[in-house]
């Protein structure tokens, strides 16, 4: 998922070409160019687009554009594998061998490290002292979303509701490089037709396309930087030495950080493609005015919380074989989708958590509609309580998300009860200004950012380009002078 | 661009079919599933960001994009462009330099003919920074840092130097009315280093300042200059300690506080240079009253990098072994496997733990707690560090 740099590690140690960068930039300018020019080539086009993805990808490490291209492969082969199969039972087993086969690299890269500390300590800890090969597997940038893209084709095609695509399409649907690092998790009937057919260019919502670029970068750029800086690496360091307001902001900054940060990145995704004519599916709703936990889901990461649900939910029953089935599925769903975050024992942890607020709410549900529980009122102040329940249930999520270890979390969480005759430095107005605006902006409607909108599409395109680069510079100067572009030093 | 085909205009609506066709799909979908699974986990709809604008606002064809793209662009390099000079100036000397540099020049040359480079500052000194602080910025002292350090009337805060001890001196014993105070300065491993010493040392008996800063070294003052950095650190914090990690960023020439050439890499007279600027950094922080524990650089992933780390860790001990009040750390052999080489885990014990993050440089949590340990050892080892203000 989203790369989650510990402490110590700069972002500048990441050497893909990361979005708010100049080298991408220029990059962009280039391919929007080749995009356009081959537009009614479509052979050319994806050849192009392929190639360009490609080089995206390999800007970190070229070695891993082979794997790239071998989860692609290993994804059309076992896809050509399950369509060739009419009889049901056959198609099931060989779509469990496609599916195994396409998901065995992430599991490799991914886990084997946690695998073999964990299994090491436990074997030892039963005197029987079996190690496996203690190696060091690097994680490849964006391998846990084309991973999950190639599965959702792969079993899309199973459940024929996707046919099998040609071998470059399935390549480019895999490396288109948009969604390739951070997302979103685009379905094959999503992106996959739209590589057929010409994309539009006489007619571009260049103005949504720059909303959600510019306010991708304000978030990830400036909020993002600022909060983690000021405030969450020091707390969530060594919650010890901090007070309990501070171990409470602290929190809340998390909060506001990781929705900055990710969802900045994916909303940059989404205007990038847009300009390039694609539509991508929406990521972020305003996750945190959320009333409920269920509803926390249906606005954050939804490309995720969507493929859990299409993939690992309904397959292992959904909610149709019983009460009790359903809490189960709900918990192994989100305990494996904690583990797809991150192969440590927090995740675990958060994902457990997120699985049993959902169990709760379900049974809740259930409990009303079988009249035992009465509806809240639905009134403004009861709807402001439960947005407010549900943003802490979600914060103390963040704790287990964020921290080193489970002990850390829970030495934070013991600040908020011991920490409160500590003095408080770190609460400034301007940590509280940058959460405020963090969370603040999904309060605001809708109608005057559209009506922004409409004015900038109406604007020529020198005075548009001249606003443009002033919004930028505000936000290059703004952010942190660690981020500025150019710095490559690796440490 | 606007690029006419010539296709009839009929043909070019795809995306919007795919859209109405996406959407169909999508209902009989839901039909199918009889939508009963949907309300308990992930979004109700298929909310997508339409590529075309929706009804009401006016589309742009690709050649205006691209207009306001480059346009956009330039002017931002315009204004932002004494910034990106400083920016790319700091960057090692080599090829990438030179063309980000040459790419620039134009660019600032207009930003200062037409005075635009004044407003920028101005506008840049108005949103809370300094456009002539060094692009790697200063030391920073978070107020809960600060000890209240009042220095007596007529005695300068850094007093001229007095000729050093031959021999080490202990580490006085600290109580809960007067900390120790312990300042790690360095790079980013150092900004590990940081966190885990706040862990390591008891917050009653150590207060710690976390000074480490990304890419950072000594080899490029004209980015961030540490020994300036480390007088002001020694004056206004007083530490008892000084924990030293840097190194990792210093594999190039060494360049002056203007940014001039001084020593190029890969000469017989870099060594010598660099180790000058080692010794001078140690003097800085004895002078300054403080112990010094110098932690060398670890063994990394990349075996390329090997002969540098070595040759930089001979110069870290050598230096530390002729100056009183500075030991040096030997993380290398703490953190390698027993025939010399790179390992991402420590075995301690019966247990094995990852230590090291996927880069292959830096150290996990766990990683930096058993490194912070073996500082704290070592001070004691070497400077009768008390043991009550730490744990492990």
């Amino acid at each position: 998922m989203l790369v989650r740099p510990s402490v110590g590690v700069p972002w500048d140690s990441i050497r893909a070409v990361l979005f708010p960068t100049t080298d991408f930039a220029i990059f962009f300018v280039l391919v929007f160019l080749g995009h356009w020019l081959l537009n009614h080539e479509a052979r050319s086009w994806k050849a192009f687009m392929l190639l360009a993805s490609y080089v995206f990808y390999g800007w970190w490490d070229p070695r891993y554009v082979a794997l790239l291209m071998a989860v692609s492969a290993i994804a059309q082969v076992g896809a050509i594998a399950v369509a060739k199969q009419q009889d049901d039972r056959r198609r099931m087993r060989v779509l469990a061998i496609a599916v195994a086969a396409t998901i065995a690299p992430l599991l490799y890269f991914k886990y084997y490290g946690f695998f073999a500390v964990n299994a090491t300590n436990a074997t030892s800890a039963l005197g029987l002292g079996w190690t496996p090969p203690l190696i060091q597997v690097v994680l490849p940038v964006g391998i846990s979303f084309y991973t999950f893209m190639a599965i959702s084709y792969v079993v899309d095609v199973h459940r024929r509701r996707f046919d099998v695509a040609s071998w470059t399409d399935v390549f480019l649907y895999l490396a288109f490089f948009p969604h390739l690092v951070a997302g979103p998790i685009v379905r094959p009937d999503e992106l996959i037709p739209q590589l057929d057919v010409r994309r539009d260019q006489r007619h571009l919502d260049f103005a949504n396309a720059a909303w959600l670029i510019l306010g991708g970068l304000f978030k990830k750029v400036v909020i993002s930087s600022y909060l983690s800086t000021a405030i969450v690496e020091p707390v969530f360091g060594d919650p010890s030495r901090h007070s309990a307001l501070e171990a409470l902001v602290g929190v809340w900054g998390f909060a506001v950080v990781i929705y900055a940060d990710f969802s900045g990145y994916t909303d940059i995704a989404i205007g990038i493609a847009q300009l390039l004519g694609f539509r991508f599916p929406q990521n972020f709703d305003r996750p945190y005015t959320a009333v409920s936990i269920q509803d926390f889901w249906r606005r954050w990461h939804m490309t995720l919380s969507r493929w859990l649900r299409d993939y690992l939910y309904i397959p292992l029953g959904g909610n149709r074989k019983g009460m009790r089935r359903t809490y189960v599925n709900l918990m192994i769903t989100m305990t494996l989708g904690g583990l797809w975050h991150g192969a440590a024992w927090t995740f675990v942890v958060w994902g457990i958590l997120h699985g049993g607020f959902l169990v709760i709410g379900q049974w809740k549900r259930e409990q009303r509609e079988a009249g035992v529980l009465a509806e809240p009122p639905a009134t403004a102040s009861t709807v402001w309580l439960q947005r407010l329940a549900a943003f802490h249930l979600v914060c103390l999520g963040w704790v287990f998300f964020r921290a080193d270890s489970i002990g850390t979390a829970f030495d934070l969480l013991g600040r908020l009860v011991t920490g409160w005759t500590t003095p408080t430095e770190l609460v400034t107005p301007l940590v509280l200004l940058a959460i405020a605006i963090g969370i603040g902006t999904q309060y605001v409607p809708r109608a005057p950012a559209e009506a922004l909108k409409d004015l900038v599409a109406r604007t020529k395109p020198v005075p548009l380009g001249i606003g443009v680069a002033f919004v930028l510079f505000v936000i290059t100067t703004l952010g942190p002078q660690g981020v500025a572009p150019f710095i490559y030093f690796q440490f | 661009m606007d690029v006419d085909d010539g296709t009839p205009s009929g043909r070019l609506v795809g995306v919007a079919d795919t859209e109405r066709r996406l959407r169909s799909d999508d209902d009989s979908r839901a039909g199918a599933r009889g939508g009963g699974d949907r309300p308990t986990l992930g979004p109700t709809s298929r909310d997508t960001w339409a590529a075309t604008p929706p009804p009401g606002r006016l589309g742009m064809p690709a050649g205006k994009v691209l207009t306001v793209v480059l346009v956009s662009l330039v002017v931002w390099t315009l204004l932002f462009g004494p910034e990106l000079r400083r920016a790319a100036d700091a960057q090692p000397l080599g090829l990438r330099r030179t063309v980000s540099l040459a790419v620039l020049a134009p660019f600032v040359w207009v930003s200062d003919v037409t005075r635009l480079s004044a407003v920028t500052d101005a506008l840049v000194r108005a949103m809370g920074r300094d456009p002539d602080s060094p692009v790697g910025g200063g030391p920073e002292f978070p107020v809960d840092d600060l000890p209240t350090y009042t220095p007596d009337p007529g005695v300068s805060p850094s007093p001229e130097p007095e000729k050093p001890p031959v021999v080490d001196s202990p580490i006085r014993v600290p109580s809960g009315q007067d900390p120790l105070r312990v300042a790690v300065v360095g790079d980013s491993l150092a900004a590990g280093v940081g966190f885990y010493a706040e862990r390591v040392f008891k917050p009653f008996f150590v207060d710690v300042t976390k000074q480490g800063k990304i890419s950072t070294g000594l080899a490029r003052p004209d980015y961030f200059n540490w020994p300036s950095a480390l007088k002001q650190i020694g004056s206004a914090f007083q530490p008892d300690i000084v924990i030293v990690m840097l190194g990792e960023n210093d594999n190039q020439s060494l360049l002056d506080p203007g940014g001039r050439l001084e020593t190029q890499i890969g000469t017989g007279s870099w060594p010598p240079a660099y180790e000058e600027r080692v010794e001078r950094f140690a003097k800085i922080a004895t002078k300054a009253g403080a112990h010094v524990i110098w932690v060398g650089l670890p063994v990394e992933r990349d075996e390329s990098r090997w002969v540098f780390i070595e040759r930089q860790n001979a110069i870290y001990e050598a230096v530390a072994d002729r100056l009183p009040n500075v030991a040096y750390l030997d993380s290398w052999n703490l953190f390698s496997k027993p025939d010399g080489g790179y390992t991402a885990y420590f075995r301690d014990g019966d247990r094995v733990e990852l230590v090291r993050e996927d880069d292959g440089v830096h150290f996990t949590g766990t990683g930096y707690t058993i490194l912070m340990e073996h500082v704290a050892r070592l001070a004691t080892d070497a400077f009768q560090l008390h043991e009550k203000t730490y744990d492990g």
